[in-house]
C-alpha cells in the first residue's frame, strides 16, 4: 500500500541519513518560509540603505552599530539572508528528489493490481451483486465520467481501474521545482560576484562625490560583470557610456558597451500640475552597429538592445545656465553684479563680509501649486503656475550653509504681487519665506533702491536733515545728537531689526525709563524710514507725495517686515535670477538581467503547477468483479479527501448501477 | 437530495449548449465588438488582447457559474444607460448633477452610495436570518448582496467613462487609487462569497464575511467624505500601462479570497466555542458543520494563493516594464511576498501536516493582519515605489 499513501513524505526504501531528512523536512521548509517573512518585514520596516549619518541620528550609535553588524540596513543582501535563501533552495531540492520520483510513478500508477479485499478497505467502497458485467460496459461508464481505464484479469475475477486527474501530481513538481528555478534566476542577477570581489580586494565603491576621471580603477567594472542594474543622468546633448551602480554606501562605474546620445528630454504636464509623460529621444550607438539605433523612450516603454534594456525612469536639471544678479543686502548703493552661471556650479564669492560658495544645486522651471479659490472662480483653473526657481546654497568658510529658494516671478499674495524668497538651514525644516513686494512696474528696483537709502550713511543723513532742518531755538549740538541718534537707529535696525532696537534699550537703559525711552527710539526709526521713503518715491517722480497712494502705504509696510527680517536671512546677498536657458537632464536606468527569463520561466512553471494542485485532483475509481461471488466492488480514492468526494463517489455508483443494475 | 442536483450537473455537462448559453455567448461577443469598435482607437493591441480575453473568460465564467450572466446583464444595461444618459447631455461630466437617473441612481457617485447602502443591509439582513434561521430573510440577504455588487460594477464601468468626459487625457480604468481599489476589493469579496453561498447551499455564514465588506465600506465612506478621495484623478505616468488591467483585479480575488478565509476562520472559532459550551445550541444547528467551514478556508486561501501568485508575478513583469527590475524589494512587493510566503506555510501546514481546524482558523485570521497590512499599511507607513494610495 505503500505506493498509495496519501502523505507527501512516503517511506523511503533506504533510509536516508538524518541530515538529509532534516533538509527536506517540512518543519525546516515552514522554519525558513517564516525566516524569510521576517527577514522581509525586517527590511521593510527599517529602511534600507539610508546614509549612514541618518540611522545613527535615530537609533543612537550604539544601536547602530548593532544593526550594521547584523547587516539590517541591507537585509536583502546580507549574507546570513543569502543564507536563508540558500537553505530554502536545498531543502526544495531534497524534497523535490525524495518526492518527486514517486509522484512520477504515481502519475503512470492504475493500481489495479491490487487484492479485492484491499478494494473493500478504500476510502469509498460499495460492493453489491449486479445482475450482469461486462468489462466493456464498466469501462465506457469510466470514460464517460473522464477517466482512463486499465483493465485487470485476476485468478478471481477482473478490475477496471480508472485514473484522473494526474496532473495533479505534477503540480507538486512544477511547484517545486519553479521555486528552484526562480531562486537560480535571482541568484544570476544578484550581487554575489560584487561582493567576493569586494571581499578578495579586487573593487572597492566610491564614496565620494567626483568627477570620473578620479575614480580609481578598483570602482569600474567592465563587460564581466554580466549582470547590473544602474542609473545614469544625462542631459539633453550630452552622451554617457557609463552607469552608476548604487554598492553598500558608495556606487560602482559600469562600463557600457555602447553609448548614449539624449537629444531631446520632453515633459507634458496634466491641468493639475502633475507630470504627464516624460519621454527622451536617445541614440544608441555601438561599434557593433551599422546604424545607431534611434528611439525615444518612455515610463512603460522601454528600448531593449541585446541584452540590455534601457528605461526613462527620471528627470532633473542638467546645468541651465543662468544670469545671476547678486544684490549685496548691506551695500549702500543699489549695484548689483551679474553672474554667468549653471546648475551643479560652485562659486566662490569675495565679499567683505567673508568669502562665501555659491552652490547652484537645481532650478525648476515650473512650480505648479492648488489655485486659489479666487482664481480658480476666475479662470477656471485649478492650479497655478508660480514660474521658475532656483535652488542654491551659500556656505561660509566654516562649511556652515544657508539653503535658499528663490522665485524668478512675483506671485500674487492678497492682491499684492511680492517675490518670494526661502531660506533654511538644515534640509528638515521647511523653508521660510520672505515676500519682497514689488513695484509698480512689478519689479524689486524700488526695494533695493530704498534698502541700499537705508545702508548709505552720508546719504540717509543727508536726506534725513533736509527733511528735518535744523529749527530756531536748537541748539547744534542738540541738533547733531539727534541726527546722530537717527543714524544709529539706522545702523541699528538694519543689524538686527526692530527687536534690535528693543534689546539696544533693555541693556543701556535704567528699568524705569525703558517703556518711555522705547516708544520715543520706535518712534523716530519709523520716523526716519518713513522720510527715506518719502525720498525713494520723490526720486522715481511720483506724484501727490502730500496723499500717498494706498498702494505706496502697503508697499512700505510690506518692505518694512522683509527689511525688519533680513538679519536672520544669513549672508547678507539676495540672488536674483535675471534670465536662464533650461537644460533638462534625463535619468536612465540600465539593467542587464540574465536571470529574468529564467524568473520568468519558473514563475510560469509555478503557476501552472499551483493551478495543477489546486485544482486538478487525482481520482482513482476501481471497479472491481468477483465471479466466484458474483459480486462488483466500486471504490474510490482521492488525493485530497474533500467533502464532495464522498458525493462523486455516489455519483459513479449511481451511474454503474443505473447500467448493471442490482440484482433483484 | 445530493444526487438528484449531481444528476442536474450531469444534465447540464451532457447538453452543451442550450439556448441561453447561445444567448450568452452571443451577448458578450456582442459586448466586446461594441467596445472594440466605440473606444479601439483608446486601445494599445495588448489592450485589445486583454479585451478579448476576458470576453473568452466571461464566457466560459458564464457557462459554470450561470448567475453572473443575469448580474452581466443588469450590469450592461445599467451601464448602457448611464453612457447613453451622459450622452444625452452632450457628454458634459456636469450632467451626473442634471440629468434624473445619473443623479439619484448610477452616476459612479450615486452608484456607489447606493452599493454601499446595500452591502450593509445585507450584512445585517444576514444576521437577521441566521438569528431569524428565516429562509425568506436569507434570500432577500442575498437579493441585497447581489444588487450591491451590481451597483457597484455599475459605479465601476460609469467612472470609467466618466474619467475620459472628464478630461480625455485622464481616461482610465477605476483600479488606480487606494478608493477605487477598495471599490473593486468590496465588490470581489463579494462576488466570490456569492460563489461559495450558492455552491454550498448556506447561507449563514453571509453575515461573517459581509462583516469584512461593511468594513471596507466604512472605511470608503471616511475616505470619500473626509479625504475627498473619490474625485477622479489622472494617472501618474508609471501607472499608464495595460498591466495595470490586469495586475491590480488579480490581485484583489487574492486579497479578496483571503478575506472570506479569514472571515469563515472566525465564523468556524465562534461556532466552535458555542459547540463546546452546548452541542446542540441554535446557533451551531444554524451554521454549517465545522468540516465544511474548514473546507471553505481551505478552498479560498486555495483560490487566494493561486491569484495572488498570478498578480505577483504580473506585477514583477510590469515592475521590470516599468522600473527596469522585476524585483527592487520595494516595501510593496516585500509584503506581497510576506502574504505569499504565509499563505504558502499555511498550505503546506494543512496539506502535509494534516493541521486542520482551530490552529488554521486562527492563522487564517493572522493572515487576515498580514494582508490588510500589505494591502493598506505599507500605504500609510512605508513609502516606496508604490505610493499611489497615500491616505
Amino acid at each position: 500500500m505503500a505506493d498509495l499513501s496519501n502523505t507527501s513524505s512516503p517511506l523511503p526504501k533506504r533510509k536516508p541519513g538524518i541530515f538529509i531528512q532534516f533538509l527536506g523536512s517540512m518543519n525546516l521548509a515552514v522554519t525558513l518560509l517564516v525566516m524569510l517573512a521576517i527577514a522581509s518585514v525586517i527590511g521593510t520596516v527599517l529602511q534600507q540603505n539610508q546614509v549612514f549619518q541618518d540611522y545613527i541620528i535615530k537609533f543612537g550609535p550604539f544601536w547602530t552599530q548593532v544593526f550594521n553588524e547584523l547587516g539590517l540596513f541591507h537585509v536583502y543582501g546580507a549574507a546570513w539572508f543569502i543564507l536563508v535563501l540558500l537553505f530554502l533552495l536545498i531543502s526544495t531540492s531534497v524534497c523535490v528528489s525524495r518526492n518527486g520520483p514517486t509522484f512520477l510513478k504515481e502519475i503512470r500508477q492504475y493500481s489495479e493490481k491490487l487484492s479485492l479485499n484491499a478494494y473493500k478497505h478504500q476510502p469509498h467502497s460499495v460492493t453489491y451483486t449486479p445482475e450482469s458485467f461486462e468489462t466493456e460496459t464498466a469501462q465506457s461508464i469510466l470514460k464517460q465520467q473522464g477517466y482512463k481505464t486499465k483493465i485487470h484479469q485476476r485468478e478471481d475475477g477482473v478490475t477496471v481501474a480508472g485514473l484522473k486527474g494526474r496532473w495533479n501530481r505534477l503540480g507538486y513538481i512544477f511547484t517545486h521545482i519553479s521555486i528552484i528555478v526562480i531562486c537560480i534566476g535571482a541568484l544570476f542577477d544578484s550581487n554575489l560576484l560584487l561582493k567576493y570581489r569586494e571581499l578578495t580586494g579586487t573593487l572597492a565603491p566610491e564614496t565620494r562625490t567626483v568627477g570620473l576621471d578620479k575614480i580609481p580603477q578598483k570602482s569600474w567594472l567592465g563587460p564581466e560583470n554580466f549582470s547590473f542594474r544602474g542609473s545614469v543622468n544625462i542631459a539633453e546633448g550630452q552622451k554617457s557610456d557609463v552607469l552608476f551602480l548604487p554598492y553598500e554606501r558608495g556606487f560602482l562605474v559600469q562600463k557600457l558597451p555602447f553609448t548614449i546620445d539624449v537629444k531631446d528630454f520632453r515633459i507634458e504636464y496634466y491641468d493639475t500640475g502633475m507630470p504627464k509623460s516624460f519621454e527622451s529621444d536617445i541614440v544608441l550607438s555601438a561599434p557593433d552597429l551599422d546604424k545607431p539605433i534611434e528611439k525615444t523612450i518612455a515610463v512603460n516603454h522601454p528600448l531593449f538592445y541585446k541584452n540590455y534594456a534601457i528605461y526613462q525612469s527620471s528627470f532633473g536639471d542638467g546645468g541651465s545656465l543662468m544670469k545671476l544678479k547678486v544684490h549685496p543686502l548691506l551695500s549702500p548703493t543699489n549695484n548689483p553684479l551679474t553672474l554667468n552661471t549653471a546648475v551643479d556650479k560652485v562659486e566662490p564669492l569675495k565679499t567683505p563680509m567673508g568669502t562665501y560658495r555659491l552652490e547652484l544645486n537645481d532650478f525648476k522651471m515650473f512650480n505648479i501649486v492648488p489655485a486659489s479659490e479666487e482664481e480658480k472662480a476666475k479662470t477656471g483653473k485649478k492650479m497655478h503656475n508660480n514660474g521658475p526657481t532656483i535652488i542654491f546654497k551659500v556656505r561660509n568658510d566654516q562649511g556652515k550653509a544657508w539653503e535658499y529658494e528663490n522665485y524668478m516671478q512675483p506671485s500674487l499674495q492678497d492682491g499684492r504681487w511680492f517675490f518670494m524668497t526661502g531660506m533654511r538651514t538644515s534640509q528638515a525644516e521647511p523653508f521660510r519665506y520672505l515676500f519682497i513686494p514689488a513695484d509698480q512696474q512689478r519689479q524689486k528696483t524700488r526695494f533695493f533702491n530704498f534698502l541700499a537709502l537705508i545702508n548709505n550713511k552720508n546719504k540717509s543723513q543727508e536726506v534725513l536733515k533736509e527733511a528735518f532742518p535744523q529749527e530756531k531755538g536748537v541748539d547744534d549740538r542738540t541738533y547733531q545728537l539727534q541726527m546722530r541718534l537717527l543714524n544709529q537707529l539706522m545702523v541699528l535696525f538694519r543689524q538686527k531689526g526692530f527687536n534690535g532696537i528693543s534689546l539696544f534699550v533693555q541693556k543701556n537703559v535704567p528699568a524705569k525709563d525703558q517703556p518711555k525711552v522705547k516708544d520715543y527710539y520706535m518712534g523716530q526709526t519709523s520716523l526716519a524710514l518713513q522720510t527715506l521713503y518719502l525720498n525713494v518715491l520723490k526720486q522715481e517722480k511720483v506724484k501727490e507725495l502730500d496723499n500717498i497712494s494706498d498702494f505706496n502705504k502697503q508697499w512700505f509696510e510690506d518692505a518694512i517686515t522683509v527689511i525688519n527680517s533680513l538679519p536672520n536671512y544669513g549672508p547678507p546677498m539676495y540672488f536674483e535670477l535675471d534670465s536662464f536657458k533650461q537644460i533638462e537632464s534625463t535619468g536612465l536606468q540600465i539593467t542587464k538581467s540574465p536571470g529574468k527569463d529564467i524568473v520568468y520561466f519558473g514563475s510560469a512553471l509555478l503557476i501552472i503547477g499551483v493551478f495543477f494542485l489546486f485544482y486538478v485532483r487525482q481520482k482513482r475509481i476501481w471497479l472491481a468483479y468477483s465471479e466466484k461471488e458474483g459480486t462488483l466492488t466500486i471504490a474510490g480514492k482521492d488525493n485530497k479527501e474533500l467533502p464532495e468526494v464522498a458525493k462523486e463517489f455516489q455519483q459513479i455508483v449511481q451511474a454503474v448501477q443505473s447500467k448493471m443494475q442490482v440484482k433483484s | 437530495m445530493s444526487t438528484m442536483n449531481s444528476s442536474m450537473e450531469m444534465d447540464q455537462l451532457k447538453k452543451p449548449f442550450s439556448i441561453s448559453d447561445i444567448i450568452w455567448t452571443v451577448a458578450v461577443i456582442a459586448g466586446a465588438i461594441y467596445a472594440w469598435k466605440s473606444f479601439g482607437q483608446l486601445m494599445d493591441v495588448y489592450e485589445i488582447g486583454i479585451l478579448a480575453g476576458a470576453s473568452v473568460g466571461l464566457i466560459a465564467f458564464g457557462k459554470i457559474w450561470p448567475s453572473i450572466r443575469t448580474l452581466s446583464y443588469a450590469v450592461a444595461a445599467l451601464s448602457l444607460l448611464a453612457l447613453w444618459s451622459y450622452s444625452h447631455h452632450g457628454n458634459q461630466i456636469s450632467a451626473n448633477e442634471q440629468a434624473f437617473f445619473l443623479k439619484f441612481l448610477i452616476s459612479s457617485q450615486s452608484a456607489f452610495m447606493w452599493m454601499s447602502a446595500l452591502f450593509v443591509m445585507a450584512t445585517v439582513a444576514y444576521f437577521l436570518a441566521l438569528f431569524s434561521k428565516s429562509n425568506y430573510v436569507g434570500k432577500v440577504a442575498s437579493a441585497i448582496a447581489w444588487s450591491g455588487v451590481a451597483f457597484g460594477l455599475v459605479g465601476m464601468m460609469v467612472r470609467w467613462r466618466e474619467s475620459y468626459l472628464i478630461n480625455p487625457d485622464y481616461g482610465h480604468i477605476p483600479v488606480s487609487s487606494l478608493y477605487e481599489v477598495f471599490i473593486l476589493f468590496a465588490v470581489l469579496t463579494t462576488l466570490i462569497y456569492l460563489y461559495y453561498e450558492q455552491k454550498l447551499r448556506t447561507r449563514s455564514m453571509g453575515g461573517f464575511v459581509m462583516l469584512i465588506v461593511s468594513a471596507a465600506i466604512g472605511f470608503l465612506l471616511w475616505y470619500t467624505f473626509d479625504r475627498e478621495a473619490h474625485v477622479i484623478q489622472p494617472l501618474v505616468p508609471a501607472l499608464k500601462s495595460y498591466w495595470m488591467k490586469i495586475h491590480v483585479p488579480a490581485n484583489f480575488i487574492g486579497y479578496g479570497s483571503f478575506s472570506i478565509a479569514a472571515m469563515v476562520g472566525l465564523a468556524y472559532l465562534v461556532t466552535e466555542k458555542f459547540q463546546t459550551k452546548n452541542p446542540d445550541s441554535q446557533f451551531v444547528k444554524s451554521m454549517p458543520s465545522l468540516e465544511s467551514m474548514d473546507d471553505l478556508m481551505y478552498k479560498t486561501v486555495a483560490l487566494g494563493f493561486a491569484f495572488f501568485t498570478i498578480a505577483t508575478v504580473l506585477g514583477a513583469m510590469w515592475a521590470a516594464e516599468a522600473w527596469g527590475g522585476y524585483w527592487s524589494w520595494d516595501p510593496k512587493e516585500t509584503w506581497a511576498l510576506i502574504v505569499w510566503l504565509n499563505y504558502a506555510a499555511w498550505l503546506h501546514i494543512r496539506m502535509s501536516k494534516g493541521w486542520r481546524g482551530r490552529p488554521m482558523a486562527m492563522w487564517a485570521l493572522v493572515g487576515l493582519l498580514v494582508t490588510t497590512f500589505a494591502f493598506l499599511g505599507v500605504n500609510m507607513f512605508l513609502s516606496g515605489l508604490h505610493s499611489y494610495g497615500e491616505l
